[in-house]
Formats: structure tokens, C-alpha cells, sequence
């Protein structure tokens, strides 16, 4: 068995670096960032947020992961690619079982050979943990930048929950929401990082004791200098919220997406969604009598209400000046997306024309257990019982079998391209993220049911080269043409980064080139000895079988509901129909037979009557007689 | 909750009191004309107010007078008879009427106040009043044909202890206040029934539905006076208990559904209409027997027939397993009642027992055989 990181030494050994952290992930109790109110977190070593990791695109990068918690976790390095290996790739039963608790892992991400540099993230991707705070920014430096500045720093943005995610999990998948109402988060957080530190707060401020290290929100400032240019790196952390980021006073141009460079952009407004990562180039001013404020406003419209208690709109600042005020102008006119499909990569990737396309189409529903859940293509994605890279691994030559996985699973071909094909067919908006790969965009439609090629333009195949990003927002009732090529042997799922949306199952799998991720590529033995340690069954299909088509022990569903006239019902029908026509006819009988003659009545009524004398009483009103 | 316009149950009720009204008041006619040519029977009614004829002088022998006075002595003596008797009738309902209007009408005011009628919670307790009332009714209003017998037997006694204990007090005026006191027992009746089950119906309902159950009610008072066949009364009764118990299952099975909607309401917080309309998402589906995205009776938009379907059989589009087992069970009640009132009066035997009045009956008309044999024996002996 290879090891890993003695093989990257090996290959590059002059130029490439190991950068090694050592996380201790841990809880971490009464955190209070906002300032509102303090909740447990899960933190590194002892401390949240978690540190910013900064790593040179020739390095290589090790996260040594150990589990203090007390539930498997992982971390999900977002946009590497992981080529070949993915039980690097950090999601739960797609590329590993968890790291159980006392135990631990060592992330190997080959940034060296990846190609990659720019702004990413590290999130777990076990449950909702990055929700309650296991999330921190990457910046990979390339050897030149490809714009010039003067410095820069990383912005991160949040949305907050002061309740742990398993409770709102609980109240989100529910009988008692059965529209799928999601959390609406209790605030906003704005922080900066420079250099793998986080910027601490502006002095003089009081923030409270558990993250006083770090600035938030109006307790955090970005000094500018006059005449100087500065680079953004903007983030979104959140799990629910897409954030309208602008500064007042300053202009910006946009020149990296996703980590992918682009010709400057300029743009007013940065709407960036949930996991999605953005590079704006802002040039300081020469006064410096005033200070500006930093916007970034909770987009309230995915909100199911906006209760009295939250301010979606996070004021920070640029300081100029430590002694001036700051300048707000308030709001801007218009919220607008970023229009990404017309962003120019500086790298150029020409346009492959595509063998397969493969359709998606997103829908949520009341499912026959109550619960409300989400589909692609009328399917919720429920978890294998066998890890998926571990079904792709040891299915042998049944591994191309793509119903294996479950029926939200598709298998590509190496080095086929092929075409996502996404609609939304909500009525809320999605931000979709593919693991392993960018994605070049070669179409958006603005209505994906229309005829009309003005709402619905068929793909420019003369596209020479379209913007490359790893997550994409689609609006209701909108579509995107995804095309990505297969040229990363492994299982990759892709999801809606809404954290609610995939635990409701907004997800589908694909396997790329089974064989040849059989052959390439040994499974550290970790990823087994863990899994089994979970009592995770570690081969056969996705209910842990070597008969690809047996699924006992596994439970799919729940299903869309089938409401009509169905055999229950109409027996339900038919007895309330009989008990009628059977009380109907008691009161014939009653009525009829047995007759009373009229002497015969008489007779019981005086009976009636002495009897009712001689009892003496009187009932209601009072008869007129003694 | 049925068309807003005309509300099938307070027709039914008010339709009710009033037949058993007008009932009370033909016997009484029907009472007054057989005293008035009976000289011979043991009791007899007090003279008309002009008569100064005081209860002594019934002991005396009888004054002769000529056939033409005599004649026209009755006709003036029913006339002023026949009088006091609409009199009192009308007395009595138009204080029951005033009752009722004005307890209605502080009722709704307050009782509007008091709580939110559209909470699923009142409905159903509504309902449940109201459904149990239309039980009793339903299953007494096959008595009715015989209401004549029980009241003729009833009035008789009343006269008699008029006769009996001599109080002449209110001797000329018994066949006003008499009336008058059952008239208004029946329309309290009546208001308290209506009171019960309005609340749990639009305001806009109940005054048509009261004036045509009672403009229905006198006519078939009318009738029943008329045109005293028991049979046809008796085929008429048994088509109005049969509506009247079908809406009262269609009301105890509504009952139970809206208590069932309360508690999923209350556990979603908010009314589950606003989530998703007729399709998923808008009813609970455990309990859930048979839904179907149409026909939905409280569909404000949709409405056709099905509200009307609803208030008289209890429709809904979406039914639980409690609803269905309430309509079930309210006719499985009806039946057994029925039964078990037909075996109390003596008219069948279950499981080959009898009740004290079928034994009665039974010897009774032993009785009345062998008093027959005797006789036809007799008389063959004796001829």
C-alpha cells in the first residue's frame, strides 16, 4: 500500500511542500459571535471559528483530523478535485463511513498536481456540523497572481443559528411541517481572515469572551489605505442564506470565481450563495475623512417568515480612520444575481462537445409519510449502507451496474463529457455543487418549459470559453446546462449546498469510470478499518450485497403520495353506505308491524301518566295543574 | 358548514317543534268537539265563559231546552273553544318566539366575543350537540303518530282533575292557558335546539331556515289534522327520521373530523390550509382513509355541490379513520335504540324476551279474544 503523502514527496521533491495542520476537532461551549446569544459549537483544538488554512498551489496540504466529538465526523475540502482518491473527498457514506469518535484521519489534498489555486473552504460534510460552526476559509496562493493588488484579505460570511442542527433538523423533517418550511437563521456573520489568522476587533470593543480573538460584524473592520488595491476573497459559509455583499463609497470587480480567475468584471453588487466563492478587486480612496460601511444582506426572500427578532443585514466597515465615523448609504436599489455565464476564465478550456446529457429535474413534495423532501427527477437520495466509493470499489466487474448505488446513481464513462442538464421546478432557488470537478456553464434558460429560445436558448456549441465554477445558483422555474468532463475515476455526488435541502435528499450520485478507480487507486486501509469500526458493512452494492440487484436490509423512500379512490377508501365508502341503508331500514321496521291500536295507546298512556302521578314530579315547565 | 343561506338542520328542528305544536293543537280541536257531543260520559267540560252554569249545576237534572238552541249552544260553545285554544297557541308561540330571538341574539353577540368560532375545536363541539339532539329527535319523531292517543289521555286527565278537585279559578281559561303553556314548552324547546347547533353555523342561515321549517311545520300540522290517515303519517314520519338521522351521522362525522383537524392544526401551528390547499401537505395522513384533491366541501373557490353533499351526508374529500367509524357508529346507536324501543313498547321480542308492556299487550288481547269467544259463545248459547 502506497502511502500517500511518501508518494507526493517523491514526485516533486524540490518544489513541492507538505503543509501539515493538526486539527482537534472538539466542541466548544458558549460561543456567542453575534452577540445575541451563546450556543455550543464545534470548533478546532479548543477554539472557533476554526483557523483559516493558507497554502501555496505548489504544496501539498495534510489535515490530520481527530475526532473529540462524540458522533463520526468528516471534513469535505470544498472544489479540490481529488483526483483518483476519492475517500479523500471527506462525504459521508459517498467517500467514507466517518471518522468515528478518538479516532482520526489524514486528509491528503494534492494541490500540487491539481491545477488549483484560489479562494475554498473546509466544511464537514457529516450531518449539519459545518451548520453548528466546523468551517473555515482556504486560500491557495499561486506562484503569480494573475491581477495585481496590494493586499488582501478573506471575507467570510454565515448565516447563525443559536440552536444546534440536530434540533432543527428534527423540526425541519416532520409531520409537523409538511410544506418544508426550512430554519430561518437568527442572524448574520461577517468576519475577515489575513494571512491563516482571523482579524481580531476593533479596539475598544467588548465582544464576548469565547471568540473575543476574532471581529464580528460591527465589532470587525478592513483597514484600507489610500491609493491601495485590494483583493476580497468573499465566502459563503452559510447553510441556508445567499448573501448581496457591496461597500458603500467603493467600487468592485470581480477576477476569480469558484477558484477559477476571470477577466475583471466590474460590478456593483456581489451576490454570492451558499458556498459559493468570489474575488473582487476594490481600490481604496484618497480621502480618508470617512470611514464606509461594508453591506451584507440576508437574502430574506428563501426565508418562510422574517420574525421580528432578525436583522438580516450585516453592517461592517472599511476603516480609513480609526477616529471617523462610518458613512452608511443605507440600501441599494436593486438586488441582482451575478451574471456568471458571462464571466471570461483567464486559463482557457475550450468547449468539448458533449456525448450525454443527463436531466435533472429538482421537486419538492409532501412524501406518504407526511414529511416534506426533495427530488431529482422524482426520487429523494437516501443514504447507501455501503459508502458509494466502496460499493464502486469492490463490486468488481458488476461496479458498472449504475442501479447498484440505488436509483439516484449514474455511471459515466472516462473521459466522456457530459451535459447536467438542471431544472428547477421549485419555487425557491438553489445553489447545485458538484464534487470532484468544475463545471464549465454553457446554458442558462430563464424558463426550462418554455418553447420560446429566447426563455429557453438551446447551447451555443461556439462557445470557445465558458465560465468554470463548482457551484451554480439556479432560480425557480429557471435551468441550467452543466458540462463537465469525466476525468476523475471515483463517486462524486452532487447536491443542492442548502444543508436542509440535501438532508432532504436533494442529491444524485455519479460514478466515474468504476474500473478504472478500481484500478488506479489502493483505499488507504483507515477508510475500511473505520467503517467496520462503525459497524458500516464495507462491500456489495449500496445495501452491502454482492447480488447487485438485492436491496433487503436497505429501505428507499419515503414516496411521492398516490391520493385518489383506492381499495381502502371505497371499502370505507361502501360501510358507511351500508350502515345507512341498514339504519334506514331498523326505522321502517320500527315503524311498520307490531300495531298499536289507538285503545291500546291510550291505554299505555294513562298507564304512563298514573305512574308519572304517582312518582309526583314535574319536569321543565310547570304544567297548569296541581 | 352547509349553504350559507339555509341551514338544514334548523329547519329540521324548528320543522319539528312545530309538527308536534300543531299536533298538540288539532288534538286538542279534535278533543274539544268530542266532549262538546258528549252528554253521557262520565266527564264532562267546564260550560263556556257565558255560561254562568257553575260545576253544582252540572249535578242537577238537566235543563230541556229546544233542539235548535241546543245546536246552536254548541256551535257558539265550540267556536269560543276553538278560539281560546288558537288563542293560547299563538300566545305561546309568539313568547317562545321573543324568547328565542332575543336569547338568540344576545347568545351570538356574546358568544362571538367569547371565542373564535372558526377554531376547528368549536365546530366539532357543535356538532356534536347538534348531532345528538337530531338522534333524540329523530328517533322520537317516529312517536309521533301516536302523540294524539298520549295527549288526548292527557288533556282528559287534566279535565278531569279540573272536575275533581272543583277549582274554578282557572276552569274557563284551561283551554287558553293549556296551549299556551305547551306551545311555548315546545318553541323553548325549539329555541334551545336552534341556540345549540346555530352556533356552529353561519348567521345568514338560521331565519330562513327557521320561517320555512315553521311555515312546513304548520302545513303538515295542517295535514295530519286533516286528513287523519296513520298511514300516510306514519310512511311521512319515516322518511323525515330517515333525512334527520342521515344528517345527523353526516354531523357526529364531521364532529370527530374537525377534532381530528384540530389537533393537526395545533401541531403544525398554524391552519394547515395555508400549506398546501386540496393536494399533499394539506391534511394529515396518518388516520387518512381516502383524500382526494377535488371536491373539497370547505373550498371557498371550488364550492359546486359539495358543501351541500357535506352538510346533509357529511362529505369531505379527505376522511380519517375516525370520521368514518363516527358515521358507523351513530347508525349502529340508531339501530340499537330503535330496537330497544320497540321491544320497551312491546310491539317485538329480542331474543325471545318480552318487556312488561309486551306482556301487558299480549294479555290484553288475550283478553279481548277470549271476551270475544265468550261472547260469540254466549251468544250461540243463547240463541
Amino acid at each position: 500500500m502506497r502511502f500517500a503523502l511518501a508518494l507526493l514527496a517523491a514526485v516533486s521533491p524540490v518544489l513541492a511542500g507538505v503543509h501539515e495542520v493538526w486539527w482537534n476537532i472538539t466542541y466548544v461551549q458558549d460561543a456567542n459571535p453575534d452577540g445575541l446569544q451563546p450556543r455550543r459549537v464545534i470548533g478546532v483544538n479548543g477554539t472557533w471559528p476554526p483557523p483559516p488554512i493558507d497554502v501555496q498551489s505548489t504544496d501539498d496540504l495534510v489535515v490530520h483530523a481527530y475526532n473529540s466529538l462524540d458522533q463520526p465526523m468528516t471534513l469535505h475540502h470544498h472544489g479540490m478535485y481529488f483526483n483518483s482518491t476519492t475517500w479523500m473527498d471527506g462525504a459521508l457514506a459517498v467517500s467514507q463511513c466517518g471518522i468515528p469518535p478518538n479516532k482520526s484521519f489524514d486528509y491528503v489534498v494534492p494541490i500540487s498536481t491539481s491545477g488549483q489555486w484560489g479562494t475554498y473552504w473546509i466544511h464537514s460534510h457529516a450531518g449539519g456540523q459545518y451548520v453548528d460552526g466546523l468551517r473555515a476559509p482556504i486560500v491557495i496562493h499561486p506562484p503569480t497572481e494573475k491581477h495585481a493588488y496590494d493586499e488582501e484579505f478573506t471575507v467570510v460570511l454565515g448565516d447563525w443559528y443559536h440552536d444546534e442542527h440536530s434540533v432543527l433538523l428534527s423540526k425541519f423533517i416532520s409531520i409537523a411541517n409538511p410544506g418544508g418550511a426550512e430554519p430561518v437563521p437568527d442572524s448574520a456573520l461577517i468576519y475577515y481572515a489575513q494571512n491563516a489568522s482571523y482579524l481580531g476587533p476593533i479596539a475598544g470593543t467588548h465582544p464576548d469572551a469565547v471568540t473575543s480573538a476574532v471581529g464580528f460584524n460591527e465589532n470587525a473592520t478592513l483597514p484600507f489605505q489610500p491609493g491601495k488595491t485590494y483583493r476580497l476573497r468573499i465566502v459563503n459559509t452559510s447553510a441556508f442564506a445567499m448573501f448581496f455583499v457591496w461597500i458603500d463609497g467603493h467600487e468592485m470587480q470581480i477576477i476569480e470565481v469558484d477558484g477559477t480567475d476571470v477577466e475583471s468584471y466590474p460590478t456593483d453588487l456581489v451576490t454570492v450563495t451558499v458556498a459559493q466563492r468570489y474575488s473582487v478587486l476594490v481600490t481604496a480612496r484618497n480621502d480618508t475623512n470617512a470611514n464606509w460601511a461594508i453591506h451584507a444582506n440576508m437574502d430574506t426572500d428563501m426565508f418562510d417568515t422574517v420574525p421580528e427578532a432578525l436583522n438580516p443585514n450585516v453592517t461592517s466597515s472599511v476603516t480609513y480612520n480609526a477616529s471617523a465615523s462610518v458613512t452608511d448609504l443605507g440600501f441599494i436599489d436593486l438586488y441582482h444575481d451575478v451574471d456568471d455565464i458571462a464571466l471570461v476564465p483567464l486559463v482557457v478550456e475550450p468547449m468539448l462537445p458533449s456525448t450525454r446529457t443527463i436531466q435533472l429535474e429538482v421537486l419538492f413534495d409532501t412524501m406518504d409519510d407526511g414529511t416534506n423532501r426533495a427530488m431529482f427527477n422524482g426520487q429523494t437520495y437516501v443514504s447507501p449502507l455501503v459508502p458509494t466509493v466502496l460499493s464502486e470499489m469492490t463490486l468488481g466487474a458488476n461496479a458498472t451496474t449504475a442501479s447498484a448505488y440505488g436509483p439516484f446513481s449514474f455511471v459515466l464513462n472516462h473521459l466522456e463529457v457530459f451535459d447536467i442538464v438542471l431544472q428547477n421546478g421549485d419555487a425557491g432557488k438553489h445553489p447545485f455543487h458538484l464534487h470532484g470537478h468544475k463545471f464549465q456553464i454553457v446554458q442558462r434558460s430563464t424558463d426550462y418549459t418554455s418553447d420560446d429560445p429566447a426563455l429557453n436558448p438551446p447551447i451555443n456549441e461556439t462557445q470557445v470559453n465558458p465560465v468554470r465554477r463548482d457551484t451554480v445558483q439556479v432560480p425557480s422555474g429557471e435551468g441550467v446546462t452543466l458540462r463537465v468532463i469525466a476525468d476523475n475515476p471515483g463517486a462524486w455526488i452532487f447536491h443542492c449546498h442548502i444543508e436542509w435541502h440535501l438532508e432532504a435528499g436533494l442529491a444524485v450520485t455519479f460514478l466515474e469510470a468504476p474500473l478504472v478507480a478500481q484500478a488506479r487507486n489502493t483505499m488507504p486501509a483507515a477508510i475500511v478499518e473505520q467503517c467496520e469500526a462503525l459497524s458500516v458493512p464495507v462491500s456489495g452494492n449500496a445495501a452491502g450485497h454482492s447480488d447487485v440487484a438485492d436491496f433487503s436490509g436497505w429501505t428507499l423512500g419515503p414516496f411521492q403520495q398516490n391520493n385518489g379512490w383506492h381499495s381502502k377508501g371505497i371499502g370505507a365508502m361502501a360501510g358507511c353506505v351500508l350502515t345507512a341503508v341498514l339504519g334506514m331500514l331498523t326505522v321502517v321496521w320500527y315503524a311498520l308491524g307490531g300495531h298499536i291500536s289507538e285503545e291500546e295507546m291510550e291505554h299505555e298512556a294513562r298507564v304512563q301518566q298514573e305512574a308519572k302521578a304517582r312518582r309526583g314530579k314535574l319536569f321543565g315547565l310547570i304544567k297548569p295543574k296541581n | 358548514m352547509g349553504k350559507n343561506v339555509f341551514s338544514v338542520p334548523i329547519f329540521f328542528i324548528v320543522f319539528r317543534e312545530t309538527l308536534e305544536a300543531a299536533i298538540i293543537v288539532s288534538v286538542l280541536c279534535g278533543l274539544v268537539e268530542q266532549i262538546a257531543y258528549d252528554h253521557n260520559g262520565l266527564h264532562r267540560a267546564p260550560d263556556s265563559p257565558d255560561d254562568k252554569d257553575s260545576a253544582e249545576d252540572l249535578a242537577a237534572p238537566p235543563v230541556l231546552v229546544s233542539p235548535e238552541d241546543a245546536a246552536l249552544r254548541k256551535r257558539r260553545f265550540l267556536r269560543r273553544m276553538r278560539w281560546q285554544i288558537f288563542a293560547g297557541s299563538f300566545v305561546g308561540l309568539f313568547i317562545a318566539l321573543a324568547i328565542g330571538a332575543a336569547f338568540i341574539a344576545v347568545w351570538f353577540t356574546k358568544a362571538s366575543n367569547l371565542w373564535a368560532k372558526s377554531e376547528e375545536l368549536w365546530e366539532g363541539i357543535f356538532e356534536l350537540i347538534a348531532c345528538i339532539m337530531i338522534f333524540v329527535m329523530g328517533v322520537t319523531m317516529l312517536k309521533m303518530d301516536r302523540a294524539k292517543a298520549k295527549w288526548r289521555v292527557k288533556l282528559q286527565r287534566a279535565f278531569d282533575g279540573q272536575h275533581v278537585d272543583g277549582k274554578a279559578k282557572s276552569g274557563k281559561w284551561v283551554l287558553f292557558v293549556l296551549p299556551m303553556i305547551t306551545v311555548l314548552r315546545e318553541g323553548m324547546e325549539a329555541v334551545i335546539f336552534v341556540g345549540g347547533v346555530s352556533l356552529g353555523q353561519p348567521a345568514t342561515s338560521i331565519p330562513l331556515a327557521a320561517v320555512v321549517g315553521l311555515i312546513c311545520g304548520l302545513i303538515c300540522g295542517y295535514i295530519i289534522y286533516t286528513f287523519a290517515s296513520r298511514t300516510t303519517l306514519t310512511v311521512f314520519l319515516v322518511v323525515m327520521t330517515n333525512f334527520i338521522l342521515l344528517i345527523g351521522a353526516g354531523l357526529f362525522s364531521r364532529a370527530v373530523w374537525a377534532f381530528q383537524e384540530q389537533r393537526f392544526n395545533h401541531l403544525l401551528g398554524a391552519d394547515v390550509d395555508d400549506a398546501g390547499g386540496d393536494g399533499p401537505g394539506s391534511f394529515d395522513v396518518r388516520g387518512n382513509v381516502w383524500h382526494l384533491d377535488c371536491c373539497n366541501p370547505d373550498d371557498n373557490f371550488d364550492n359546486s355541490g359539495w358543501s351541500l353533499f357535506n352538510a346533509i351526508f357529511g362529505w369531505t374529500n379527505s376522511a380519517t379513520l375516525g370520521s368514518v367509524l363516527g358515521y358507523v357508529f351513530y347508525w349502529l346507536a340508531a339501530i340499537v335504540t330503535l330496537v330497544a324501543m320497540k321491544w320497551k313498547e312491546g310491539r317485538t321480542k329480542v331474543l325471545g324476551r318480552e318487556s312488561a308492556a309486551g306482556v301487558r299487550r299480549r294479555e290484553r288481547a288475550a283478553l279481548a279474544r277470549g271476551d270475544a269467544e265468550m261472547a260469540a259463545t254466549d251468544e250461540k248459547a243463547s240463541a
